[in-house]
């Protein structure tokens, strides 16, 4: 349960960074100034790039378990006959 | 891709990664998980990619090196009513695209030259903020011309080849396509852009 809670808070943060980014990315579209690529590139790439890799992260690192040790703890031994 | 089509992507994406950003439980079925690889990974990057390239393509056209106040006289220059204004003389006669005059002439015709050209439009850019501009005719170029961008379109041409200056002495062609004698060098194309001298002379109103 809290595994799927930090899986579900990962991907909030990574969708809200990855929504600025395109923001970023539209508003540079719109604006046809130099310093738009330079804002483009830099900012609206940078958070574009933490979203995904976010996203990944947890893809690779929290779905599958490895994520520190927040997973659900392991089953308990059958009890013996 | 059309500016409104990437445009148009950015907006469904953002509502799309609204959705799970408000609702990120949906990830728990399959469907949600295919539909969050493509959200939080497929299309950003798809309007990334597709986003930068549209931005390359803008920064090669002639208004966006024209937007910048300090290349105003530059701009100017390619109006001159005078056939022996070389940037002029080009832009006016469509020797180069009319609509990509600067970055036609002052990209470099070589491996990873665009890449160079942007390079140093981020050099303008932080001389702009960053620096005291000089003032436009005291602007030199990085380094000195190469007649490797002129002859990416002279080269073979007939009134390059057979040209009168350029074969009154056997040995000025060889001299130009080696770039030991400067196409732009005193006594021959040597008249630029000039804007220092843009007062002096007329213009053309493009038949308007």
């Amino acid at each position: 349960m809290r595994r799927a809670q930090h899986i579900h808070g990962s991907l909030q943060v990574a969708g809200t960074l990855i929504i600025l980014g395109l923001g970023v990315e539209a508003v540079c579209l719109l604006w046809s100034r130099p310093i738009a690529f330079v804002i483009f590139a830099g900012l609206g790439g940078l958070l574009i790039s933490a979203g995904v890799l976010l996203f990944l992260y947890a893809l690779v690192f929290l779905e599958s378990g490895n994520g520190g040790g927040s997973g659900p703890a392991a089953a308990p031994p059958r009890a013996q006959l | 891709m059309p500016l409104a089509a990437i445009l148009a992507l950015i907006l469904l994406s953002a509502l799309l990664a609204g959705v799970l950003v408000f609702r990120p439980a949906l990830t728990v079925h399959p469907g949600g998980k295919i539909l969050a690889f493509g959200v939080l990974f497929f299309l950003p990057l798809f309007c990334l990619m597709a986003g930068v390239d549209n931005e390359m393509e803008r920064s090669k056209s002639t208004s966006f090196c024209l937007s910048c106040h300090i290349m105003e006289p530059y701009g100017k220059s390619l109006h001159v009513d005078d056939p022996s204004y070389l940037a002029g003389a080009h832009y006016q006669n469509h020797r180069v695209p009319a609509g990509e005059a600067c970055y036609t002439c002052h990209t470099n015709y070589a491996m990873f030259g665009t890449f160079k050209a942007k390079l140093g439009g981020l050099r303008h850019l932080y001389v702009h903020y960053l620096k005291t501009e000089p003032r436009p005719e005291d602007i030199q170029l990085h380094e000195p011309y190469n007649n490797r961008e002129c002859l990416h379109c002279h080269l073979g041409a007939r009134s390059f080849e057979q040209g009168v200056v350029h074969n009154a002495d056997p040995g000025t062609l060889p001299a130009v396509k080696a770039d030991k004698l400067s196409c732009v060098s005193s006594g021959c194309h040597d008249l630029v852009h000039n804007v220092g001298t843009l007062d002096e002379v007329k213009f053309w109103n493009e038949g308007k």
